[in-house]
């Protein structure tokens, strides 16, 4: 079964299609059938890890799957290496939790919403996974369709406008994606990354950086860096809690995925460090983390604080990527894994904690509220303070690493900044958590929950609290067993650095 | 070469008429040039002379003309216009919720 990760897009996609019919003969059912397919795609995750456990090793993983038995010149192709495997598993584990997580927590419309679900599951996985640029493109599309349709899924008019917003940028972003891709289609006469890269050093120049621009800009307006990060807040703010957690802390690593794989394993990165383009990169990300801690600071509302947030850590992400050393990119993929666990933990927390608000993100309805759930309010606290960088949490070790690599490069600087951006970020998380524990009038705490709250349901609270605690465990294993992963992660950083 | 200047200038119509508009409508718009100009540059770019596929057995090639672009341009047609629907349509959820699609009265789309 040397083939089977074709099952990897497969079976959500399948389950997508599925999920309407199944519907249709019995709703009690359904939830059994979300449960099997993602545990299905969990359990193919780790078969696949296992079985290729030797190769990924040894660095010499790469599996080609021709879509309908054209050769990779014609056809479509897979690829399965070190860096895709990691990400899909990545998108599995954390994907398996969001959705057992949703299915305690979405009380509406519950057909329409794993529908998306899982197609923007197999879109994930696709983009992560495919070896043609342009099937590239229709997966980056298929997500920008689905995740437009899940922000909007509140039905309420911020909702509305922040997915009109995302979808607007996405277009186009999608569009400079496309122009690059036929510009590239044009002078090497290929769609397949690998015949791109051989060809690409030998076309004119002025077209190579072109395309570079166009891919850069894409990238920059899909993942949300400083020209393009109007849409960012809005849209990981307005939808519901799984959904959030799902754009703010899987979705944007995917983007990170294919910067990896079209900047350094399609065009040559030493290109762009020549043009000055990489230390282009760098600035734009760090001023990006500048501004995305700086608003996070004055924010009251606390889902905008997260999200700005983001955009501070993915800034600093790409900003260390574009070092372009082995050490960079360790710190940079291991950021990937620690922002992951962290912001999904820290939105699915806030979604929980938010049916204690009524609903209300402010600050000031966050008094008190330690004492109404304890454990999720301690998961609240460790995800946080990962967030700052206390030691024995996973991102103090990814962020030490991300230090290293700029003081490494000479870039004194950033690595003070990053240090004094980590302080900033203290005192906003610091705001919630005191708030937390503030006490507050007694008639207040007695307030029961919200009747009509979908939370209220016995086992809805029970599956929601473990999707939460699991996602806490992970984040913590990941912190005091760090060297499990850096291992791997250095392989692939090598690889990609060369 | 004429391709390349109709190209750039009516790429950056579109993108004018998103940047300077206020109405959502004509923002929609905007994004619809835009994709129209790189289609019909596309599809002018790698236009070849030549006999089209698929070819007779046997048939002496002289000069194949290209159809790869004419079916990568189909689905890139297709998403477009679905990414219009649904651009659309979350207009209507706008008006609906906002009574405006008016730029300039909608806090959450402005800033």
């Amino acid at each position: 079964m040397e083939n089977n990760f074709i099952l990897l897009i497969l079976i959500p996609l399948v389950t997508a299609f599925l999920l309407p019919i199944i519907e249709l003969v019995n709703t009690k059912i359904r939830k059994a059938f979300i449960l099997l397919s993602a545990s299905g795609e969990l359990l193919l995750g780790i078969i696949i890890f296992i079985s290729n456990y030797n190769l990924i090793k040894t660095s010499e993983l790469y599996i080609e799957y021709n879509l309908g038995a054209w050769s990779s010149f014609l056809g479509i192709a897979l690829v399965l290496d070190n860096l895709s495997l990691f990400f899909s598993i990545l998108l599995v584990i954390s994907m398996f939790l969001i959705i057992v997580y949703s299915i305690g927590f979405i009380g509406h419309q519950e057909g329409k919403y794993y529908v998306l679900l899982f197609l923007l599951l197999a879109a994930m996985q696709g983009a992560v996974l495919t070896n043609d640029i342009f099937n590239l493109y229709v997966f980056i599309e298929l997500i920008t369709i689905t995740s437009t349709a899940l922000i909007s899924f509140n039905r309420n008019r911020e909702s509305a406008e922040a997915s009109f917003k995302y979808l607007l940028y996405g277009v186009i972003g999608g569009l400079f994606f496309f122009i690059g891709i036929f510009l590239l289609y044009y002078t090497t006469g290929s769609l397949n990354m690998g015949l791109i890269f051989s060809e690409y050093q030998d076309i004119n120049q002025n077209i190579q950086i072109a395309v570079m621009i166009l891919f850069l800009t894409s990238i920059f307006i899909k993942v949300g860096l400083f020209p393009f990060h109007y849409w960012l807040p809005k849209a990981h703010s307005t939808s519901t809690g799984p959904v959030s957690a799902l754009l703010s802390g899987i979705l944007l690593k995917v983007f990170i995925c294919i910067f990896l794989r079209l900047f350094w394993q399609v065009f040559s990165y030493e290109l762009l460090v020549d043009m000055g383009l990489a230390e282009l990169i760098i600035y734009i990300g760090l001023f990006s983390s500048i501004i995305g801690h700086l608003l996070a600071f004055r924010e009251d509302d606390i889902k905008r604080m997260l999200a700005f947030s983001t955009l501070g850590h993915i800034g600093m992400i790409v900003a260390v990527l574009a070092l372009n050393t082995a050490s960079g990119l360790l710190g940079g993929l291991m950021h990937t894994i620690s922002h992951l666990l962290m912001k999904s933990t820290l939105f699915l927390t806030v979604g929980y904690l938010l049916q204690y608000t009524e609903g209300s993100h402010h600050l000031a309805d966050f008094n008190g509220i330690a004492y109404k759930n304890k454990g999720i309010f301690v998961s609240f606290i460790l995800a946080a303070l990962g967030m700052v960088g206390i030691p024995p949490l996973p991102g103090f070790f990814s962020k030490w690493y991300i230090v290293d690599a700029f003081i490494q490069s000479g870039y004194n600087w950033a690595a003070l900044l990053i240090l004094l951006l980590g302080l900033i970020s203290l005192f906003y998380y610091l705001r919630y958590i005191i708030r937390g524990y503030n006490q507050v009038e007694a008639e207040r705490i007695v307030k029961p929950v919200k009747e009509t709250s979908v939370l209220s349901v016995f086992y809805r609270e029970r599956v929601v609290t473990l999707a939460v605690y699991v996602f806490t465990t992970l984040m913590l294993t990941a912190g005091l067993f760090f060297w499990w992963y850096k291992k791997p992660l250095l392989i692939i950083a090598n690889l990609i650095t060369g | 070469m004429i391709y390349n200047i109709v190209f750039i200038l009516l790429f950056l119509l579109g993108l004018y008429a998103i940047l300077t508009n206020r109405n959502l409508v004509k923002i929609i718009i905007g994004v619809n040039i835009m994709e129209s100009a790189v289609f019909f540059w596309v599809i002018a770019v790698n236009s070849r002379e030549g006999v089209l596929p698929i070819l007779e057995k046997g048939s002496e090639i002289i000069q194949v003309a290209n159809p790869l672009p004419q079916a990568l341009i189909l689905t890139g047609v297709v998403i477009g216009a679905s990414t219009t629907a649904f651009l659309l349509t979350l207009l209507i959820e706008i008006d609906k919720f906002a009574n405006n699609i008016n730029l300039d009265f909608l806090k959450g789309l402005r800033d």
